[in-house]
């Protein structure tokens, strides 16, 4: 199915009703839920990503975009379940143990989200057992958030555990977080910014 | 009773007073000053852990005392781990992790803020904001962010009594101890007290401590012009706290703390419509009245160089957190004095060696004419190393030194009155609760001499006044 375009404007210019309107009005007219997620939310959400990381919109536009983007969300996702559509990859995302700040963690959650993955979101203060679980759960890609320098030291102890599981990758990001530190722990990936954390996981998730 | 010892430690402190304030004026001292903002490292130094220090803060003051001492620096903030649990218990204050009973014994406190629905101030309640800040503080801000207090109209009940008396009584006993804390520093090290007062933006605080950054985020969207009327209405009362608690000899400067007002937490077109009008003109103020601001530029503050240069020259110091701190310097170096921009990251985890280097770049560089202050970027919690802190120590005694003798700091500006609106768009002045016309009103005729009481009444009453914005502020 093609790009429903009023659906992809409404997530674009972060119209919550007209997110939710012109997705009931698509389900009436028998669009399958699983297009309208992958083909015209998934694709504006990305570029409003793309736009923040270039530095062309802020994090309150950024908000307002995932918040209509979720109306819509609440909408799809009991169908999603009753429908064959699988997602592309499922994710956790979590702030590591100590560490309280979420509000680059909740960014990338939405990025993630809006990209079409299952996304489970871990919270703040996440000890190494909280990532373990999501592993439990499906989760195949463990993405950590640290924002204070005394506290992505513990990114080291989740990267530790999930060493030996070739199936569970761990990638990591956050202000104080750079590439050097990424590689220096044994991490997976290191993602700078939310949209990047996209990307990044889709190519652990194929393997690169 | 002044002895040798005594005059040698008075030497000192002039000494470094003079080097500090020269470059807080963008000039060229002796050599480079450095002021290194210490918070929970300087538990770990003394042997403290994070919960003696915040617990009891003479040993927070024996440990900063310590620090200032043992790496012999120029200045120092006299309590970094500034919240006291004997303050936020008194009045048992909700938004605090609090060392060894909220979060580890060793593990700083930690300001909590509140998810979107449970924001202190709601969506609707601009309007009682902004008819009285300090009123709607009082009635419904703290009885939400105590667990103790009750709103008016509740049932009075002892607990609440008891809350608000051992709070006030409290905040008096430790704000008291910093004047001997600030003069133990002086004699013992010879150490000057970094900053005195407190300044933060109208939408940092509407963010901080009232709607919460989503809620305020989303209400910048909805609601953007009862947000600047709330900020205009916060702007006087902010003012008032900065200028009474400022330096009385102008020395130093009033710290000013920078969270969220910054792309890409706003627009580039809500900085400009929400935060800048409703600081600049404040601190424009305050330099009118000989007061320097530093500017603690959390975060990088890249896209609004432009808009603090329209600020007179040396009216602020800018501390340099995660900007690049060259390219900070080539854009406001010629106005301002900077501070900072030595990463925590390599402080606390890269060895003495990299901290060294990167040290003596940015001496070479943007300390090479005066007005640099040495300092990491972001304040350091206890996982920073103390071999790392006398690296950048040591290397700034040596490589900070100056040539020629050093220039004088020019005066302070002339001091005249400013435009700035007197009550905002509330009712009540700042620095008052209940003003005197009110409280005249339920009198009886004054026989005796009205202006004694009405004088009394109203500094009876600032301090109403100061216990409510300091927790707002402060706390
Ligand atoms: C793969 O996985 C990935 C991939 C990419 C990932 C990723 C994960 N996570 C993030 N990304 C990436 O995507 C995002 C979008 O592009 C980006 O996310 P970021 O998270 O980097 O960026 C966000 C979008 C915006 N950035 C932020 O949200 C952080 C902003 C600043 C101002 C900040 C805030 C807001 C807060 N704080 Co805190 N805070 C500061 C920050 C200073 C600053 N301006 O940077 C910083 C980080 N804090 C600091 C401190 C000290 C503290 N804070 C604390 C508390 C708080 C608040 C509660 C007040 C609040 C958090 C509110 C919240 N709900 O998150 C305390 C600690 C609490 C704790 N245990 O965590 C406390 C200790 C202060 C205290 N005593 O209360 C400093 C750290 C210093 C250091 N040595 O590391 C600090 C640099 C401020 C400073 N200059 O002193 C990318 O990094």
């Amino acid at each position: 199915m093609p790009v429903d375009q009023e659906l992809f404007d409404a997530v674009r210019q972060a119209d919550r009703d007209r997110v939710a309107e012109a997705v009931r009005a698509a389900i009436d007219r028998g669009a399958p839920v699983s297009s309208l997620l992958m083909n015209s939310m998934v694709p504006a959400m990305r570029e409003i990503g793309d736009r923040f990381a270039a530095g062309e919109v802020y994090i309150p536009e950024m908000l307002m975009a995932a918040r209509a983007m979720q109306a819509g969300l609440d909408i799809i996702e009991p169908l999603l379940g009753t429908s064959d559509h699988e997602p592309i990859g499922r994710v956790a995302v979590g702030t590591v143990k100590g560490d309280m700040h979420d509000i680059g963690k909740n960014l990338v959650v939405m990025m993630l989200k809006g990209s079409g993955y299952e996304v489970t979101d871990l919270g703040v203060d996440c000890p190494v057992e909280k990532y373990e679980e999501a592993a439990a759960g499906g989760a195949t890609v463990l993405c950590c958030s640290a924002l204070l320098t005394s506290t992505m030291t513990y990114m080291e102890q989740v990267v530790g555990r999930f060493q030996k599981d070739p199936a569970i990758k761990v990638i990591v990001g956050g202000a104080p977080v750079t590439q050097r530190f990424a590689e220096e722990i044994g991490a997976d990936g290191f993602a700078e910014h939310a949209s990047e954390a996209a990307r990044v996981v889709s190519a652990c998730l194929a393997g690169e | 009773m002044s002895s040798e010892g005594d005059n040698g430690m008075e030497r000192l402190y002039a000494e470094r007073l003079a080097r500090y304030t020269t470059a807080m004026r963008n000039e060229r001292p002796d050599r480079v000053p450095i002021r290194p903002f210490v918070a929970e490292f300087t538990a770990r130094h003394a042997g403290f852990t994070c919960q003696e220090v915040t617990h009891d803060y003479d040993k927070a003051f024996v440990a900063a005392r310590r620090c200032a001492a043992d790496f012999d620096w120029d200045a120092v903030v006299s309590n970094m781990v500034y919240v006291w649990t004997g303050l936020t218990q008194a009045i048992g204050m909700r938004y605090y992790g609090v060392p060894g009973i909220d979060v580890p014994p060793d593990v700083g406190f930690q300001y909590l803020e509140p998810g979107e629905g449970e924001a202190f101030m709601k969506a609707d309640e601009y309007d009682e904001l902004i008819a009285n800040p300090t009123a709607f503080l009082y009635n419904v801000w703290l009885p939400r962010v105590s667990s103790e207090i009750v709103p008016p109209g509740a049932a009075s009940s002892y607990r609440s009594n008891l809350a608000l008396v051992k709070g006030a009584m409290a905040m008096m006993q430790y704000f008291g101890a910093f004047g001997t804390q600030n003069a133990q520093l002086r004699a013992e090290s010879g150490t000057v007290s970094a900053i005195a007062g407190i300044f933060k933006a109208p939408l940092d605080i509407l963010a901080d401590k009232l709607r919460g950054y989503v809620g305020l985020s989303m209400d910048m969207c909805e609601q953007p012009d009862k947000v600047l009327e709330a900020c205009e209405a916060l702007m006087p009362h902010l003012y008032h706290v900065a200028k009474t608690t400022a330096d009385p000899l102008q020395q130093v400067p009033i710290g000013y703390w920078m969270h969220r007002g910054c792309v890409p937490f706003v627009s580039p077109a809500q900085f400009d419509s929400h935060y800048w009008p409703t600081v600049r003109p404040i601190i424009e103020e305050l330099w009118r009245h000989g007061h320097q601001t530093l500017f603690y530029a959390e975060g990088d503050w890249k896209h609004h160089l432009e808009s603090f240069r329209e600020l007179p020259d040396r009216s602020i110091v800018y501390h340099v957190d995660q900007a690049d701190v060259f390219d900070v310097h080539e854009r406001l170096g010629d106005k301002f004095c900077l501070s900072g921009g030595i990463p925590n990251f390599l402080l606390s985890h890269r060895p003495a060696g990299d901290v060294r280097e990167f040290c003596k770049k940015v001496l070479d560089v943007v300390a090479a004419d005066g007005g640099y202050i040495m300092d990491a970027s972001a304040i350091m919690q206890n996982d920073t190393r103390a071999e790392n802190l006398r690296a950048m120590t040591e290397c700034t005694r040596e490589h900070g030194v100056y040539s020629g003798s050093p220039s004088s700091p020019p005066p302070a500006p002339i001091v005249a009155e400013g435009s700035l609106p007197a009550h905002g768009g509330s009712t009540t002045a700042p620095g008052q609760c209940i003003e005197w016309a009110t409280r005249a009103a339920t009198l009886p005729t004054i026989e005796g001499d009205a202006d004694l009481v009405e004088e009394v009444w109203n500094s009876i009453d600032s301090l109403g006044n100061v216990f409510i914005w300091q927790w707002l502020l402060s706390f």
